[in-house]
This record gives C-alpha cells, sequence and structure tokens, in this order.
C-alpha cells in the first residue's frame, strides 16, 4: 500500500461518502478536494454548489483556493449570490453540507465560533458561523471533517454554530425550524462516525487499518457508542493519490498542510 | 406578540453564561441603523431621473461617510470586495461605524487596523455579520486582537442570515423568515427572534431586515447612472445596493447607456439604487474581480502577517508603516495601484483566465 498523508486520508473518505446523482454543498479545502475525487471516480454526475453562488461548475481551471474564487465559476449551469445558493438548499435541492469546526459533541453539534472566555469577551474567536449554520441546518445529511482530538471531541461546546442533534431528542430539529434531516458523518484522519438512529449519538462506523476502537474512544472525550459491523478504513490507492496530487492540488494548497498539534 | 414568540430548546445545552444572556434578552430591539420607514422615505425624497452620477472617491465618501453611520461591504471574503472605497474612507476618517457585511477580509482588516493606529480617526463599535477571516490564508488576526479585548460589541449571524438581512431591506419589508439559526446559539446572541408560523404553527425564525445608510459595492461594468452588471459571484451586493439608503459604486469599466438598454436582463443594481458612481479599474484589488483580475495571494499574506505581528508583539510600527505609505501617502487609489509593478497586475489579469463577461 502506497504511502498517504493525514490529509490525503480525509480527502478520499469524503470522497468515498459521497454519492453519484447528488449535490453536495462544499466549505473551502478539503470538501472541495473529497468532491473533485468524487466526480472524477465514481460519481461523475454529482454536482457543487458554492456559497457565493455557483452551481455546478467544471473545475477546469483547477482547485478554489476559496469558495469565492473566480475558478469556481468556471462553466457553471448557474451564477448567482448568496441568496440563491442557501435558497436552493432551503428548498431542498441540495444533499450534503461538507463543513468542519473547531470542536464537536455526541450529538454532532459544532462550534466554529470561539474556545474560552464568554461570546461576549473570547479567549479565541474563530471567523464565525460563514454558510456553516445554514449548511447544518437546511442541506439533507451534514458531513463533517474534525482532527480526532480530545479537546475537540468534547461533551459541551463552547457555543453551538452548525445544529446537530441538539441535547439529541427526537424533536430538537423540528423545534428549532431547520430542515435538513442532520449530521451524517464525521470524518477524521483516523476514524469515520455516524449516528445511532434510535439516540441520534456519535458512533464509530470505521477505524484506521491498525487502530481498535479503544484506540479511537482514548481520543474522544464522551463514550462513543461502536458499530457492531465496525470496520476498516479503506485506504487510497496509486490512481486515487495520483488524481489527489497531481490533478486536484499539484500545489498541495490543502493536502501537504502539516497536522497541527 | 408575546403569545407568538417560541424558542427552540437550544437553552437545554447552551453554554453560555446565562447573566449576560439574561441582560441580552432584557434589552428592547433596535434596527442598527434606518429603520424600514426611515429607508423608504430616503428612497422617496430622492429625484428619480437617470442622471449622470459619476464622480471622484474623494467627493463620494465625502458626501455620504459620517461618523455614526451603518456601513454595508459588499463583496465575499476576497472577492469583489470594495477595497478602494474602504481607502478612502479611512484617509477621511469615520468614528463609532456600524459595520454589516456576511463575510469579509481585508475590507474589515484595514478598517480594524485603522482603528487601531488611531481611535480618534477611524473607530467601528459594532459589526453585524456571519464571517471574518482570510479563508486559506488564515484566521484574522486584528478582528481577534479587537474580540479578545472586548472592544467592539458583535452580532452573529449566518451567511444566509445576513443575505437575507439585506434582501429583507431591498424588498422594504422589517424581517424575513429563515430556516437557519434556530437550535444554535446565534438564536440566543443575535437580534432575530423565533416565533410560531401563523399558517404552519411551526417554528420559524426570523431575522430582522438591513438597511445600511452607505452601502458600498464594487462591480464589474456599470454606466454613469449606475445601472450595473455583476459577472461570477454576484455575492450580496444586488441586495446590498437596492438595501442601503446610499450606495457608493466604483466599477471596473464603465459603460454605454446603450449597451445596457441592449441586454437590460444583464442589469443587476438598477440605478435609483445608486447614489454614486466612480470608474476604478483594480477596484478590489488585492482581492479577485471575475473577468478582470485574480487575488494577489502575496498581498495578502503580506498585510496579515503584518497584522498578526502587531496582534502577537503589541507592537505597531509596521502596521503604521503600511497604512501612512499605501493608504495616507496616497491621494488616490490609483496612487496606490502605481505602487504595484505593471507585471504584477498584468500577472493577476493572466491568472484571471480570461473568464468570460459582457461589457460591450
Amino acid at each position: 500500500m502506497a504511502e498517504y498523508g493525514p490529509f490525503e486520508m480525509i480527502a478520499f473518505t469524503g470522497s468515498r461518502v459521497l454519492e453519484d446523482e447528488t449535490i453536495v454543498f462544499v466549505g473551502t479545502g478539503l470538501p472541495i478536494i473529497a468532491s473533485m475525487h468524487a466526480q472524477l471516480t465514481h460519481a461523475p454526475n454529482l454536482n457543487m454548489i458554492f456559497e457565493a453562488g455557483s452551481f455546478g461548475a467544471i473545475l477546469e481551471q483547477g482547485l478554489p483556493l476559496s469558495v469565492g474564487d473566480t475558478k469556481a465559476f468556471r462553466k457553471a449551469v448557474y451564477a448567482k449570490g448568496l441568496c440563491a445558493a442557501f435558497e436552493l438548499t432551503q428548498r431542498g435541492h441540495v444533499d450534503y453540507a461538507f463543513i468542519g469546526g473547531a470542536q464537536i459533541d455526541m450529538y454532532g453539534n459544532i462550534n466554529s465560533h470561539f474556545e474560552g472566555g464568554t461570546y461576549w469577551k473570547t479567549k479565541t474567536r474563530f471567523p464565525g458561523s460563514g454558510g456553516a449554520g445554514a449548511m447544518a441546518a437546511n442541506c439533507e445529511k451534514t458531513i463533517a471533517i474534525m482532527a480526532l482530538e480530545k479537546r475537540r471531541f468534547v461533551n459541551k461546546i463552547d457555543f453551538v454554530t452548525s445544529i446537530g442533534f441538539g441535547d439529541g431528542s427526537a424533536d430538537y430539529r423540528r423545534k428549532a425550524g431547520v430542515m435538513g434531516s442532520g449530521p451524517y458523518r464525521v470524518i477524521t484522519n483516523q476514524a469515520v462516525f455516524g449516528f445511532d438512529e434510535e439516540t441520534r449519538r456519535m458512533m464509530l462506523l470505521e477505524v484506521l487499518p491498525g487502530k481498535t476502537a479503544a484506540d479511537i474512544q482514548e481520543l474522544v472525550s464522551f463514550e462513543l457508542l461502536i458499530s457492531p459491523d465496525l470496520r476498516e478504513m479503506k485506504e487510497p490507492g496509486d490512481e486515487d493519490l495520483r488524481l489527489l496530487r497531481e490533478v486536484i492540488d499539484p500545489e498541495g494548497y490543502f493536502l501537504k498542510r502539516k497536522v497541527v498539534k | 406578540m408575546d403569545k407568538f414568540i417560541r424558542s427552540s430548546d437550544i437553552r437545554k445545552i447552551s453554554n453560555l453564561d446565562h447573566d449576560e444572556l439574561a441582560k441580552k434578552s432584557e434589552a428592547p430591539f433596535e434596527y442598527w441603523g434606518p429603520t424600514p420607514a426611515e429607508a423608504r422615505k430616503r428612497a422617496v425624497a430622492k429625484p428619480k431621473g437617470l442622471h449622470d452620477k459619476q464622480t471622484t472617491l474623494k467627493d463620494a465618501v465625502a458626501k455620504h461617510v459620517r461618523d455614526g453611520i451603518n456601513l454595508g461591504i459588499g463583496g465575499f471574503v476576497n472577492t469583489r470586495v470594495p477595497i478602494a472605497i474602504i481607502h478612502e474612507i479611512i484617509r477621511k476618517g469615520a468614528k463609532d461605524l456600524t459595520l454589516s457585511f456576511q463575510s469579509n477580509s481585508m475590507c474589515v482588516e484595514l478598517l480594524a487596523g485603522a482603528m487601531i493606529l488611531d481611535p480618534n480617526h477611524v473607530s467601528i463599535k459594532r459589526v453585524e455579520m456571519a464571517w471574518w477571516g482570510y479563508e486559506v490564508i488564515g484566521i484574522a488576526p486584528l478582528f481577534r486582537y479587537l474580540i479578545s479585548n472586548g472592544m467592539i460589541h458583535l452580532d452573529d449571524y449566518t451567511n444566509y442570515g445576513m443575505s437575507a438581512r439585506f434582501k429583507a431591506g431591498a424588498m422594504g419589508l422589517p424581517f424575513i423568515p429563515t430556516r437557519d439559526h434556530g437550535g444554535s446559539d446565534m438564536e440566543l446572541v443575535n437580534r432575530g427572534k423565533m416565533i410560531e408560523c401563523p399558517f404552519t404553527k411551526e417554528n420559524v425564525y426570523l431575522v430582522p431586515s438591513s438597511n445600511p445608510d452607505v452601502g458600498i459595492v464594487h462591480v464589474s461594468a456599470a454606466d454613469k447612472h449606475g445601472n450595473a452588471r455583476l459577472f461570477g459571484a454576484h455575492c450580496t451586493c444586488p441586495e446590498l445596493a437596492l438595501a442601503s439608503t446610499y450606495t457608493i459604486m466604483t466599477t471596473e469599466k464603465i459603460i454605454p447607456t446603450d449597451s445596457i438598454r441592449r441586454y437590460p436582463n444583464l442589469t443587476e443594481i438598477p440605478y435609483p439604487a445608486v447614489d454614486a458612481v466612480v470608474e476604478q479599474p483594480f477596484g478590489a484589488y488585492p482581492g479577485a474581480c471575475y473577468g478582470y483580475y485574480w487575488f494577489d495571494m502575496p498581498e495578502f499574506l503580506n498585510f496579515r502577517s503584518i497584522s498578526d505581528e502587531f496582534r502577537k508583539t503589541g507592537n505597531k510600527d509596521k502596521l503604521k508603516e503600511y497604512y501612512d505609505k499605501y493608504i495616507f501617502g496616497c491621494e488616490t487609489f490609483d496612487d496606490f495601484l502605481s505602487t504595484r509593478p505593471y507585471n504584477k497586475l498584468k500577472e493577476l489579469r493572466q491568472k484571471d483566465g480570461g473568464q468570460p463577461i459582457i461589457i460591450d
């Protein structure tokens, strides 16, 4: 098996999760890379929507560096603005939200506002919701990319930016007035998580070859449910790595970043 | 009204400070700018004919930008951002500003830096927004500095929330229902409200409209009256221009009104929404403008690293040097652009890759 980096594993796994004949609302970086990989392999009729207003672009100028990048509008079938992108989503035309965040809890609620201090005087303020809060609310399924660390998989997040299953009650999302069905997958470089249908709690579905469920639990602050059908994560093959390294992100803008400790 | 007010179950999971939240919920609602009725009054009072609205940025900013206004900022993150207008606002000075935008990088960092250097010249009182950062380039150091020191008041929405607020402002409505914010902590901290929908009886989240005093946008092409075309991302520029009581517009190119009339479907901003038109090539630089030029990444990196150095060390020297040289040391935005080598601007045009636009 070829050697690969953590971000390459995340992008490859993200690609695997996306099905053909769907529409994915992408955030900057790995979500775009995962979606491009999916288009080039098993999902040729997957289309991307970017919040700046591009839908169904053909990314022939290469990887857009941001969701507002002019390259993200190349040969789109529809190009408007933020209202159009999010209203298509509210209406039910977008299958997947592909977002990130700084903290996540067992019900898939995600924080991308701040850590430490109070909202009114934060210790470490992040950029804010951006599109994430709206994507998690109204895309049909939410896929999150997270770094697998104890300080990020926590019991209580400092701020709920992107709604998951709330407190886990069956009607939390309905009472919140949102339309999507909620958290679907959480992707890290060592594990893939889903959510239990009954309890809506995070469930370990796949682990990196060589890792055990106990290894993953070590990196998570709350108690994980373990799938009775726990599997090994599929690893990227030579052709997948060639696509990621030579075709999709040849400059290594996102795939060659160092893992932040 | 109170009998319609509802909430999600966010309080069951929120980690926010209860005392602070209680204080917030007691505060009466206010628009952070003109009310919908005031915004309408200002529109009604304007002469409605087709007039040549071309002017200089110096005159446009002197005429419309005052202390205490709500400034609506167009573009999106690093794309078609009204940098030239921001430079002029900083040169002129404006205090106690309320800033309204969805997502932005350099426009708001430049205003924050001006405030850090001389709060008696430029200052930000409060911000209603969704996102403040540089995307791939990193977090916004000056934003983090202002927030960590409790120097500005924030009101957080999603990107759709802010866009919908401008849209409601553009529609002459006091609010607009959205399907987001509910069930997140934004429901507790921002000025929207959850109500019971009178038709479905389900919860739905309302956000107040936004009608900034002054909206600033940079567009792909416009005629002298302010009829404007946008190519690539529209961002929320049409909604913002229509919502704002005065709009200052820079355009890459002034095009003939004959062309506007030949393709009226291409007009995204109609002239009554516009008060000043300034032809300013590279008006979004170092941001990108579809069909004209791509981002100048090294310039973003440079200003961001100067800003981050200040955040980490508290030393303002390099920041001050940047403003003295590139903003206060320039009479116009063309003077600033003259500090860039021709080859650099040419390279940015090439990096756009000839995106097709219709400007004839």
